[in-house]
């Protein structure tokens, strides 16, 4: 009897208030794994200048289609540019890419989707847009605004915005309903509680999960896309080194220098790969009635 | 006679985080051929285990039988391999669940939940089998039976739904019907349905039957013989008469007060007795208990209770106890 | 049943509208001056008030919609500006190839992909869920051109098994027209497979967790009939709306796929028409893409009844 009374005491002391950096990393495997890889990666663009050991849009005729060397790392194109140098360069744009996307669909779709869990009559606006929106395609849609206007990266990041709003959009609107629908909003909307009120002291607390969750996939997905733009020359322009780009161009000489498409297709997989990852163990650890489903 | 079932000494143990559950603790009891035997206790006591081990039906990855044997006529279950095992479910033992609600598969119609039963066991073609559903939707007294068997388990009732449990569950003809709370999810007066409906049958089929329950009326209602559990263990066992009129163990005579009771006079008075429960708090399962598992809460509890389990006493009458205090 | 095929058909009507408002408006309302973009940098002023009236954007504006909405119902797309042949005529003539490339691709995936899902959901947390899950994820995150590359590299180019590239009709003999597919079809349908595995096993898991399962056990039912019929029926629905939502992967990957292995399909149609700037022919193809997408969702959600009783009833 007594020993049971120590474990029930014990149950009810609060936790310690240490926080070890590697019980975290052990608690959350996914979240280190991609975390750690991701800040690698923004290591690489952002000292840019300081990794690449050449100058990447340099042509140097007499070098074309070298492969790997002490020299040239991952060797050269039918340029003689140095791959990796471009490869290194190259993580900038799909970072930036892939990061004001992110930035931009998450506000965009945040302020859309508060309006539609709110008001009813913007509801039903919106929602037929998104949905008419989400009928087309991203790549195509991206294509399409791209066609009708100069290159440019701000063109870009606009055109991959537009598609994946939507998905933002739904996923607010989805949280906003089902508190709305709780017992506990409805007796504050009965005793006049304001309405910004409500919704910054309980609405929006409550998107902010799944809103994080949902726009490292959209990251990820803008960087896909980018590299998919400009591998069909409809990306930034043919002159920035993009990963998407590079792949584009080592297209003509693949067969004799497969290392100009699969090295930086090797970089634009493992970013891809490491941000999926940032967003299943996010996802995972702020939303476990979720992980439990997937 | 051998008994149809023979559970002898068996331990059902979980693997949990935080520690082996020992959920059912050497529990032993028979159960004769067309007998309807109560296991009754408090919820978390083990007696749903004891049932699903029976069958074998605990899932690998979360438990385990420990020990003990489990004889079904003449045949020890524990070692069988698991292709025997589902031979006998459904066909000679057969169980129902508590919640009807979500026992049936959503998407498939009644028809087919209990014609697909007799076609695995008794290997006759798919129309027999809905000729034989038909016929046990009728048993089961379910009104418009042709209808109903194309029909899906969210257009009926919940009272039905446990009828079309029933009839899937003796579409075989099962020997031993094990019947885990199958009347707790339903209204009282479908309850009385259920229980008097599960009688009439046994009466007409010879079936035995386990009834697990928590509830003692249904208990006194229903079953010839009780056995009383606590806490993984069993403490008391008898005639389903002398249990409710002479009950020995400290723990079945706290149950018993603890019903509430019509007094109307009492009330009239102004003097109505107050619910009289069992203090103290049911001992947690991850820790071996050290001789009797009631000592904690018992009124009687002396140190012998606390350091030695008491053995089965037969007090006369099919009624057997553990308890230091009151058979000695 | 009817009302309810008949209500999902109607719901696709607003979804069109959208789409071809959004299509119509796009070119109006796109920055700067389309028409001078599309004629070009060194365009003469001739040449862009030229290309101002194909675009039809010399009339005032909703004359222009009402137009083009009385064209488009007549399957009249207009006319492409640099080669002057009708959109249909040309999406027509490029559809077979992007079709046999999507279903071949689609069959493969689903075929493949469902049946992993639901080992993996079998044994979770053995060995063989972790390695199909990890594959899952490594998948997903492949960009659909750099697997196609690698697989190049390997099959075609260094073990020299299948061709690099191209694409042969059906006419041409069964296996050649196989042959060439098989490549593209993997390459397009890795990420899909892992998007559709990954559901099926998180499905899968849920439904063997309810009671039904454990009845059905209890009966003690065959392990395929508990697991194909019993659990799978009922985990069904959110796969098919993955495979529904999974349509957009396939049709942005098509155009991809159809680049890096040149078939001459709707995907290279595309590329060709934007690095042209040919407005017109993109139009077109977006309308087709997205015509095609909401069907396949219309699809989807009609069997959603077959599936699903509660949803019928």
């Amino acid at each position: 009897m007594a020993a049971s009374a120590t474990s029930l005491a014990d149950d009810l002391a609060p936790p310690s208030r240490r926080f070890s950096l590697l019980t975290a990393i052990r608690r959350n495997p996914t979240i280190a794994f991609g975390g750690i890889l991701l800040l690698l990666l923004v290591f690489m663009a952002v000292f840019a200048p300081l990794i690449a050991t050449h100058d990447p849009l340099r042509i140097t005729p007499v070098n074309r289609l070298r492969p790997p060397s002490e020299r040239w790392w991952f060797g050269t194109d039918q340029f003689g540019r140095d791959v990796f140098s471009r490869t290194v360069y190259g993580a900038r744009v799909s970072l930036i890419v892939g990061l004001s996307v992110a930035a931009f669909s998450s506000l965009l779709g945040l302020a859309l989707g508060l309006a539609c869990g709110y008001f009813r009559r913007v509801d039903a606006v919106v929602m037929r847009v998104m949905d008419g929106l989400m009928a087309i395609p991203s790549i195509l849609l991206a294509i399409a605004l791209i066609t009708l206007t100069r290159p440019g990266l701000g063109i870009v990041i606009v055109a991959i915005v537009i598609p994946e709003v939507p998905r933002i959009v739904r996923v607010v609107r989805a949280v906003v309903l089902s508190i709305r629908a709780q017992p506990y909003i409805e007796s504050a909307i009965a005793g006049g509680t304001r309405n910004l009120k409500l919704l910054l002291r309980h609405v929006l607390p409550n998107t902010l999960a799944p809103l994080i969750v949902q726009s490292t996939y959209v990251c990820a997905s803008a960087m896909l896309i980018e590299a998919g733009l400009s591998f069909l020359g409809a990306g930034v322009p043919p002159e920035v080194p993009s990963w998407g780009n590079i792949i584009a161009q080592g297209r003509t000489f693949f067969q004799i220098a497969p290392w100009t498409i699969l090295i930086p297709g090797a970089f634009l997989a493992v970013t891809v790969l490491a941000v999926n990852l940032l967003g299943d163990g996010l996802r995972d650890r702020l939303d476990p009635r979720l992980a439990r489903r997937l | 006679m051998t008994a149809l079932l023979e559970v002898r000494d068996l331990h059902t143990q979980f693997n949990t985080l935080d520690g082996v559950v020992r959920a059912v603790d050497g529990v032993s009891f028979d159960l004769s051929r067309g007998e309807t035997l109560g296991i009754v206790g408090e919820s978390g006591c083990g007696k749903s285990v004891t049932a699903l081990s029976i069958l074998r039906l605990i899932p690998a990855e979360t438990g385990r039988i420990a020990s003990g044997s489990i004889r079904f006529d003449g045949r020890e279950l524990t070692g069988l391999d698991e292709e025997a095992m589902k031979r006998l479910r459904g066909h000679h033992i057969s169980m129902i669940f508590q919640e009807p609600m979500t026992s049936l598969n959503p998407v498939l119609t009644v028809g087919t939940q209990i014609a697909e039963n007799v076609v695995r066991h008794l290997g006759v073609p798919w129309k027999a089998g809905r000729e034989r559903a038909y016929e046990m939707l009728g048993l089961v007294r379910i009104a418009d039976a042709r209808r109903r068997l194309d029909e899906y388990p969210h257009q009926l009732s919940g009272g039905m739904r446990q009828r079309v449990m029933i009839a899937m569950a003796l579409s075989c003809d099962p020997q031993v019907l094990i019947a885990d709370e199958p009347t707790t999810a339903l209204d009282v007066t479908i309850q009385a349905q259920i229980l008097d409906l599960m009688l009439e049958l046994k009466e007409k089929t010879g079936t035995a039957i386990v009834l697990i329950t928590h509830d003692l009326g249904v208990v006194a209602e229903t079953t010839e013989r009780v056995v009383v559990m606590y806490a993984g263990r069993k403490v008391e066992e008898a005639p389903v008469e002398a249990l409710f009129e002479r009950p020995l163990h400290p723990y079945t005579v706290g149950l018993m007060r603890a019903i509430p009771r019509l007094d109307v006079e009492a009330d009239i008075a102004g003097k109505r007795p107050r619910l009289q429960e069992i203090p103290g708090l049911v001992p947690i399962l991850t820790r071996p208990i050290i001789g009797c598992a009631f000592a904690a809460r018992c009124p009687l509890a002396t140190g012998r209770c606390r350091t030695e389990a008491p053995p089965f006493v037969d007090a006369g009458g099919g009624h057997t106890v553990a308890c230091w205090e009151v058979a000695p | 049943m009817t009302a309810y095929i008949v209500r999902r058909l109607f719901a696709t009507l607003p979804v069109m509208a959208v789409v071809a408002l959004f299509v119509f408006f796009l070119l109006r309302f796109a920055p700067g001056d389309p028409a001078a973009i599309i004629a070009g940098d060194d365009a003469t002023a001739e040449s862009i008030a030229a290309v101002r009236v194909k675009l039809g954007l010399d009339r005032p504006v909703v004359e222009q919609f009402g137009v083009w909405l009385w064209d488009l119902m007549r399957g009249d797309m207009g006319v492409s500006i640099f080669s002057n042949l009708p959109v249909t005529r040309l999406i027509a003539q490029r559809v077979e190839p992007t079709l046999a490339l999507s279903l071949s691709t689609l069959l493969v995936a689903v075929a493949l992909a469902i049946p992993i899902g639901v080992v993996a959901a079998w044994k979770a947390r053995k060995l063989v869920d972790r390695v199909v899950m990890g594959f899952a994820v490594l998948g997903f995150a492949m960009p659909v051109f750099v697997l196609a590359y690698v697989l190049i590299y390997f099959f075609a180019v260094q073990w020299q098994l299948l061709p690099v590239q191209g694409y042969r009709p059906i006419g041409e003999g069964f296996w050649p027209f196989v042959e060439c597919l098989i490549l593209p079809s993997v390459a397009l349908g890795v990420t899909y497979m892992a998007l559709i595995a990954r559901i099926t096993r998180a499905s899968m898991l849920e439904v063997l967790q309810q009671d039904y399962i454990r009845t059905a056990n209890a009966k003690g039912l065959a392990t395929d009939r508990v697991l194909l019929l019993h659990a799978l029926k009922n985990a069904a629905v959110p796969i098919v709306t993955v495979i529904g939502i999974g349509i957009a992967l396939l049709i942005s990957g098509v155009v991809i796929t159809e680049t890096v292995f040149n078939i001459p399909g709707l995907g290279r149609l595309t590329v060709d028409a934007v690095l042209k700037r040919d407005y017109p022919i993109v139009q077109g193809l977006i309308l087709v893409f997205a015509a095609a997408k909401v069907l396949v969702n219309l699809i989807i959600d009609i069997s959603y009844a077959f599936l699903d009783p509660r949803i019928r009833y």
